[in-house]
């Protein structure tokens, strides 16, 4: 774990603020959901915000990312950033008319190619294989653009992760592979499901460039984002993050996790609370700004969980359309 | 008139298949080939035969044997625009990629509101006759008919195999063509040039009018087989090729019932749940009134494919059991 020339304070407040979106969009949404306006299933990515607010920051709006299932807030950022709607993420997330895919796709499939998001698969893991193909065709048309792929440690399991690095390395492929390992696949811990608890050094059979990466150290995430992106931009092939985090939410099935564990991540090496630390470090940010950016972020997410609300619902006559591209099919 | 007409070009299916690959790629700069062994080797049929010597290692890009990932990068590259086609080598490996095609390819464009279009082309050997046991005979269709966004075609002649293969590259959809082992060696007139022979469209191979034979692929031979057969008895059967297996014409099939009011659906594949089922049931829900007798299905055995010849051919349908399933609907009539 690297640390290298010191990020421009700017840059940091960016971040923070970024990480604030997430934090407060992934809340707002997890008491939405609980109250029964959220239909379906949550995975929020709460306490790992620095990682997806770095990921955010490097990839620009003509790169392809797969988001997983914890990346509302990755997906809200890159909408706001590129067309000034993040809103339409969290409409997409309520299942109405105004969401980025008219509320047929929800939480694990809201995309937009208009700001790079190229849609998560809910098959975890799938898309490895999907990310393949992007890469490959920026590559055949001479573009120096980057397909990313965000996996969680439990997609390791899958097939399609070794078919996937073994692939986009002997094409030399431009992919950027963020590996979120938050130490829990649903609830089994990443060292019980595979042979190591340490993705990276699986990668290096594949022989990809690779590092594993403090996850919740905002600072630190962003630059190894910004190596990582640099490399393949250089058309050097591709690239694997693994970044340690951890989750506070125990995704359907409560808590089960010990503890010290528990403290540890959520207090002391808690990510906007590591961040925050390091901006007052500084000496040139105060309290009151980061509170007012905290409160600001807050308050852009309520806005937007009241946009939801009050955006219609999609007309029943959508749920026939698109099944084939030229082609009609029957309704009731 | 002078005869100035070149003289009937006779061509193999797997020649005719290969033609059209060849003229698509030249014709289409955004396409591109992918599979097992498909580049210096030309495929296990041949059907991408010099393509790589033409074409080069970009554009006919040989994998290693990692299915999910070869229909992977196909949905991820028509993402952005590309027109891969993908060779699997045995449509029983299409289990491999399963979730890819299903999941993936077929949902893309609707679950993303439109925002993508999958127009890949994934071409399979399918089928069986020939001895290559459980893993190298299925007719998979069953497995994928139930799957919207999907489109299924399945050609029966060597013309309407380079036909519906440029109309399949065209497509904005996921295809799923599947070419029956049988019929790569069947010779028949192709025509010159780049044409399409158009999807959703059966063709009626054999007009008659006692009985309605309904038939994809290598059953498409064996009920014109059977239906001559027969007519040395002066029964008339009308044989329909399905050439398109999903979205299914409808029409044609309907029309032919109405005029014959008899049925018979001839599927390689086993019989239960699979297109025999699903045909007989649409013609029993829509022809109900015309229908002079049950609709019958001609179908595989419901059992795996076994590999010694003798039992293969016990398992799958032949001319044999066309003929006496046109002879039950007569006999079962009202």
């Amino acid at each position: 774990m690297v640390r290298t020339v010191a990020v421009q304070l700017n840059t940091l407040l960016d971040l923070y603020r970024d990480m604030w979106t997430i934090r407060a969009f992934e809340q707002g949404l997890e008491r939405e959901f609980q109250k029964g306006n959220v239909p379906g299933m949550l995975h929020t990515g709460l306490g790992q915000e620095a990682t997806q607010a770095a990921l955010a920051a490097h990839l620009q709006k003509t790169d392809a990312f797969f988001p997983d299932h914890c990346c509302h807030g990755i997906n809200a950022l890159a909408q706001e950033r590129h067309k000034g709607n993040g809103r339409a993420i969290m409409a997409e997330l309520f299942g109405r008319a105004t969401g980025v895919c008219s509320g047929k796709g929800g939480s694990l499939h809201s995309a937009d190619p208009e700001v790079g998001n190229f849609g998560d698969n809910a098959v975890e893991g799938s898309y490895m294989a999907t990310v393949l193909g992007v890469a490959l065709a920026f590559r055949m048309r001479g573009q120096p653009r980057v397909a990313c792929c965000v996996i969680g440690d439990g997609t390791v399991g899958r097939g399609e992760f070794h078919e996937s690095l073994n692939m986009a390395k002997i094409w030399e492929l431009p992919v950027l592979y963020a590996c979120v390992n938050n130490g829990y696949a649903i609830s089994t811990p990443v060292a019980e499901a595979h042979a190591t608890g340490d993705i990276v050094e699986l990668v290096e059979g594949y022989r990809i460039p690779n590092e594993q990466v403090d996850g919740n150290d905002f600072e630190l995430a962003y630059q190894a984002v910004e190596r990582a992106v640099g490399s393949i931009r250089a058309g050097r092939g591709p690239y694997f993050l693994e970044f340690k985090t951890w989750r506070w939410q125990g995704m359907f099935s409560g808590e089960f996790r010990p503890a010290e564990e528990i403290r540890y991540w959520k207090e002391e090496h808690e990510p906007i609370k590591l961040a925050r630390t390091h901006l007052l470090e500084t000496g040139e940010v105060d309290d009151e700004e980061l509170t007012r950016i905290e409160d600001e972020e807050k308050a852009k997410i309520e806005d937007w969980i009241g946009l939801a609300l009050a955006s219609p619902m999609p007309d029943p006559a959508k749920a026939t359309q698109d099944v084939y591209v030229g082609w009609g099919v029957e309704g009731r | 008139m002078t005869t100035t007409e070149a003289p009937p070009r006779t061509k193999t299916m797997v020649a005719a298949l290969n033609e059209a690959l060849d003229l698509a790629m030249a014709e289409h700069p955004e396409m591109f080939l992918i599979g097992e062994d498909i580049g210096v080797m030309g495929g296990d049929f041949g059907v991408t035969r010099n393509l790589f010597k033409k074409y080069g290692a970009e554009r006919v890009r040989d994998t290693p044997l990692s299915e999910a990932a070869i229909i992977g990068t196909c949905v991820g590259a028509a993402m952005v625009g590309m027109r891969p086609v993908a060779e699997i080598m045995f449509a029983d490996f299409l289990g491999e990629c399963f979730d890819q095609i299903v999941n993936n390819a077929a949902k893309m464009h609707y679950m993303f509101d439109g925002q993508f279009k999958a127009s890949i082309v994934i071409r399979t050997a399918a089928g069986g006759g020939f001895g290559g046991g459980p893993h190298h005979s299925q007719s998979v269709e069953g497995w994928f008919l139930n799957v919207p966004g999907l489109v299924i075609v399945a050609p029966a002649t060597p013309a309407d195999a380079k036909g519906l293969l440029i109309a399949s590259i065209e497509n904005d959809n996921p295809v799923l063509f599947l070419e029956h082992k049988a019929l790569y060696s069947m010779k028949g007139e192709v025509p010159e040039g780049y044409y399409r022979t158009p999807l959703r469209e059966a063709a009626v191979r054999r007009p008659g009018g006692d009985v309605t034979i309904v038939a994809t692929m290598r059953m498409v031979p064996e009920a014109l087989a059977a239906a001559d057969a027969l007519a040395s008895d002066e029964i008339d059967c009308e044989v329909i090729d399905l050439r398109t297996i999903r979205p299914y014409d409808t029409e044609a099939i309907l029309a032919s019932v109405t005029k014959t009011g008899r049925a018979v659906v001839a599927i390689e594949a086993p019989k239960t749940g699979g297109l025999a089922a699903e045909l007989s049931a649409t013609i029993g829900e829509e022809c109900f009134r015309q229908l002079k007798a049950p609709v019958e299905r001609v179908a595989g055995v419901d059992a795996p494919i076994p590999f010694s010849l003798v039992l293969e051919k016990y398992v799958l349908p032949g001319r044999d059991e066309v003929a006496a399933g046109v002879r039950k609907v007569l006999a079962g009539g009202t």
